[in-house]
């Protein structure tokens, strides 16, 4: 009687066990072809912001799996599904290949070249610290080239630089053709522009599998620089392209409503959801949007921030062949001239 | 304080070990001898073991897929009669620190755990007068499981952080008999617990997100349902002389599921190591002999 009492009890225990189940696929194109369809299914946030019928994209793509279509056709089956989603931060990574969707920059003009500003405007006279480059143009106006969120600015490197413009009218940061990287570098850079807290922007994060499952968005901040620190309250121009892209396009959606800076140059290429990672059974790596992140005023910037008013210029190519950069030089002008206030 | 073994046969490489395990079981909690002749003196059974086995990891916070490798632990035991009702009542103290290994079906990625757990029990001790040498222990154990997985192939997602704080219930067959003229004791014992708090971020939270202050809906209150902990501990003490040789199996299931993440760490290990009883005596060999030794474990 014991025995059997003792029997049910673990029966029930490991019973609860087994209800934590962990979906499995097989090993084949079929099983890979469900992992990722369902990977992305379950944890891609911008299904409805891009009007995406992820059911509809199984049925087309599905259909076009065979036995024989080789590792290479398969890779490129998924990478065509994934491209769907129109969507810079979705990525398949095999041993032999990385998709990436492009058409967020490729289908606008690229509106930067950096050997122009080096070569005419820098002279090749620039310093390079942390991951910035930085000298100061005509009429005394500092400017900083950052080229990716990956490299890690540090506080006594902004110090030196912003010290270095202590007699400079206005500042530019040129964030054309940066691609993203850390946001925690957003925060170190715009605590050099403000003087009190702000509500930087929103953030959420899925709470299920299902399309709709969300959270309510997070109000986050950002705390100026701690005293003693330099900080910045002249005029300021952010200056992108659609290459401005991830952490960048985030720096930027936080730095437009700033007192004192504009934005100037084409729309920024977007990528506002934060990637999350994973995988399927064959071993290769899928990264998507996850979690969306908004402006202060809780707008989507998954397809960019677009410049301030009566700011947006395009790189003339014309010119640039003549040493001239339109959008660099539409910035100085608007620095100095009373338009920049109004 | 002078410290002696009970039994004092054992030589070089079991000395130096009495010599470190005392002097770590007396910082942790010194045991005591009473003065006087009808003094009770209860020796602290402790054992090191080093752990190496077969490690089944899973999260789906980092993967679906399902990892496999191995598992390696050190672990500290140490089991004593409790100073208010020696001959019923038995305290046992844990910690062990893990570090598995595991390997995703395609064996082109790497999932690391390390963990650390720390836990304290109290046991009701049952003698089973039918069969010599056999005792029963049951009573509850409370304990701490802290750690990270981490799967360095993501990128904004490479760590699900653990933590852990259970109750709940343990218990333990004891079997004293000999092989020939070896003392051997034997063990089995179990621990389930039964409720607690965890964390575990949501179903598609960045630690980005908890990082910019997001700190709501982190901790869960722990059940069956969401978490499932059965760690299981056979071991066969070999008494030798002074200094026991343990070997011994450890089999730990864990399986939890909150926010529709799915999170199991499965080990099964072999583990060998030195296991002794060590008392201290306040004053003279005489007041030892005269003395009645409550053994926690022997």
């Amino acid at each position: 009687m014991m025995m059997k009492r003792f029997i049910y009890v673990m029966a029930l225990v490991l019973s609860f066990t087994s209800c934590h189940h962990v979906e499995e696929w097989d090993q084949d194109y079929e099983g890979n072809f469900d992992a990722i369809w369902t990977v992305v299914d379950e944890h891609y946030c911008f299904f409805k912001e891009k009007g995406v019928d992820w059911n509809e994209v199984y049925g087309r793509y599905h259909q076009r799996l065979s036995p024989d279509m080789g590792g290479l056709g398969f890779f490129n089956l998924c990478a065509a599904m994934l491209d769907e989603l129109r969507d810079g931060h979705v990525n398949l990574s095999s041993s032999f290949k990385v998709s990436y969707y492009r058409k967020w920059w490729s289908d606008y003009p690229q509106n930067y070249d950096a050997r122009l500003v080096e070569q005419y405007y820098l002279r090749f006279d620039y310093s390079t610290v942390g991951g910035m480059d930085y000298g100061v143009l005509r009429d005394n106006v500092g400017y900083i080239r950052y080229g990716s969120f990956s490299y890690p600015v540090s506080e006594g490197s902004l110090d030196g630089i912003l010290s270095q413009f202590a007699l400079c009218k206005a500042l530019i940061i040129d964030v054309r053709d940066n691609g993203g990287g850390d946001m925690t570098n957003v925060e170190t850079i715009v605590a050099r522009f403000i003087d009190q807290r702000i509500l930087a922007g929103y953030i959420c994060h899925k709470t299920g599998p299902g399309h709709d499952d969300f959270s309510e968005p997070y109000a986050y901040y950002f705390d100026p620089a701690e005293p003693g620190r330099k900080r910045w309250s002249k005029p300021v121009v952010v200056l992108t392209n659609r290459s401005t892209f991830s952490a960048a396009n985030n720096f930027v959606s936080v730095m437009q409503y700033l007192p004192n800076v504009k934005i100037v140059g084409d729309r920024t290429g977007g990528g506002s959801g934060m990637p999350y990672s994973s995988e399927i059974p064959c071993g290769w790596g899928v990264r998507m949007s996850a979690c969306p992140v908004y402006d202060a005023k809780g707008v989507p910037t998954e397809d960019g921030v677009p410049p301030s008013d009566g700011c947006h210029i395009d790189l003339d190519p014309q010119l640039a062949l003549q040493g001239t950069d339109t959008m660099l030089d539409f910035a100085i002008s608007l620095l100095l001239s009373d338009k920049f206030y109004n | 304080m002078k410290f002696a073994m009970k039994s004092m046969g054992s030589k070089g490489f079991f000395k130096l070990f009495a010599v470190c395990a005392l002097s770590a079981a007396a910082a942790v909690a010194p045991v005591s001898a009473q003065d006087d002749a009808e003094a009770i003196v209860r020796p602290v059974a402790a054992a090191y073991t080093v752990e190496i086995g077969s490690s089944h990891l899973v999260d789906t916070y980092l993967t679906p897929l399902k990892y496999q490798g191995i598992s390696t632990a050190l672990s500290y035991e140490r089991l004593q009669a409790m100073k208010f009702s020696p001959r019923t009542w038995i305290m046992q103290s844990r910690g062990r620190l893990g570090l598995n290994r595991g390997e995703n079906p395609a064996k082109n990625a790497a999932m690391w755990d390390l963990d650390l757990e720390l836990s304290w029990g109290l046991m009701r001790r049952f003698s089973v007068e039918s069969i010599p040498g056999l005792r029963l222990m049951a009573g509850g154990a409370t304990g701490i499981d802290v750690g990270a997985l981490y799967l360095a192939r993501n990128g904004n997602n490479p760590v699900s952080a653990k933590a852990a704080w259970t109750v709940g219930l343990t218990g333990a067959a004891v079997y004293n008999f000999k092989i020939r003229r070896l003392p051997v004791c034997l063990r089995y014992q179990p621990t389930l617990p039964l409720t607690g708090v965890f964390f575990s971020p949501d179903y598609g939270e960045l630690y980005y997100e908890i990082y910019l202050g997001n700190h709501s809906g982190l901790a869960h209150a722990a059940w069956w349902g969401n978490y499932f902990r059965l760690d299981n501990l056979l071991t066969a003490d070999l008494r030798f002389g002074g200094t026991n040789l343990r070997v011994a199996y450890h089999g730990d299931i864990l399986s939890t599921k909150v926010n529709n993440i799915v999170s199991r760490r499965f080990i099964h290990a072999l583990c060998i190591g030195v296991s002794g009883e060590w008392i201290s005596i306040g004053r003279s060999d005489r007041s030892l002999q005269k003395a009645e030794i409550i053994s926690a474990l022997y």
